[in-house]
């Protein structure tokens, strides 16, 4: 079991951020819910979940990215898309990516294609920034777990 | 005035240091102890096209000591179903929208099949619409969960596995 301390080390995991008039953290209290399963039969079983995430979801985006082209103004289409995406956000506490998906939604109910690509965009760039971060965080968790052993003293 | 002799403590005849067992001592133990000491284990299919939710639901039924069949789309369980390859399932808990076959449509499915029909089936869905609820649930779902779902969701579950 990971010290708690750990969970949300200085790489900013939670850190606050003025986007959209409120504070947002990049992960939701649903990570802490995947985090809690791990247990000796599934020690990784976080860091497998967020594998598993990356891999959806950038077939997803890649997917949404070629609709948006090959069928212009097929809101219902492209929102379909985006639910499936924000399923696996969803799922894994993506809460910054969870508040775009919101605002694409309604631009696909006004008909706005400029929203739309300008909303698809963010979660794109909310995704990069995610994963750079996770993959630190898992990173950074490892390192410590060797680490703590090596400095535990010998008697 | 006579010293009291301490009178030496009377040595029964009998008092076995060892108890050697008599016919009447033998215990039995009981058959059916064994047997009650054994878990069921219940088994659930889980269907599900996203990935990351089939890893969690699985994870939390595994945490909770059940027996799990993880598929990706309706279209697969109602084949493995039919084919009899899964002969021992006590519950189903399927996503609500997937691609193709709807997790609606798998509990008409499964509902209208006389061989399937006892399967309690649990429908999960990340929209909370209440019409789709009270549809799957007069369509004879045994519960309609929100994702993302949690550990507490399933222990509610677990009185209604058959």
């Amino acid at each position: 079991m990971q010290d708690a301390n750990l969970r949300y080390p200085e790489i900013g995991i939670s850190e606050v951020s003025l986007t959209f008039g409120g504070k947002i953290g990049y992960l939701d209290e649903q990570f802490c819910q995947v985090e809690d399963l791990q247990d000796e039969a599934s020690p990784n079983f976080a860091e497998e979940v967020v594998t598993l995430f990356f891999k959806d979801s950038a077939r997803l985006m890649s997917n949404i990215e070629l609709a948006l082209e090959k069928y212009p103004k097929d809101f219902n289409r492209w929102d379909a898309y985006m639910q499936q995406l924000k399923g696996s956000c969803s799922s894994i506490g993506a809460s910054r990516m969870k508040c775009e998906f919101m605002s694409f939604r309604d631009y696909c109910g006004q008909g706005n294609v400029e929203g739309c690509m300008r909303s698809f965009q963010k979660v794109k760039r909310e995704h990069t920034v995610l994963r750079q971060k996770l993959e630190t965080y898992f990173q950074l968790l490892r390192q410590a777990g060797p680490a703590g052993a090596a400095t535990r003293p010998v008697m | 005035m006579a010293a009291a002799a301490p009178s030496p403590a009377p040595v029964p005849s009998s008092s076995p240091k060892v108890a050697s067992p008599k016919a009447g001592d033998r215990k039995v133990v009981p058959v059916t102890v064994a047997e009650e000491v054994v878990l069921e284990e219940k088994h659930v299919l889980a269907v599900d096209d996203s990935s990351v939710d089939r890893a969690i639901i699985a994870k939390i039924l595994r945490s909770s000591k059940y027996r799990v069949t993880t598929v990706e789309s309706a279209t697969r369980a109602l084949e493995l179903l039919g084919l009899g390859l899964l002969p021992d399932v006590n519950m189903i808990i399927t996503d609500y929208w997937m691609p193709g076959m709807t997790g609606y449509e798998l509990l008409k499915r499964v509902k209208e099949s006389s061989k399937l029909k006892e399967i309690p089936v649990v429908i999960m869905s990340s929209e909370n619409v209440p019409n789709r609820i009270s549809r799957c649930l007069e369509e004879g779902a045994e519960d309609f969960l929100l994702k993302p779902v949690r550990p507490s969701d399933v222990s509610r579950l677990c009185n209604r596995i058959r």
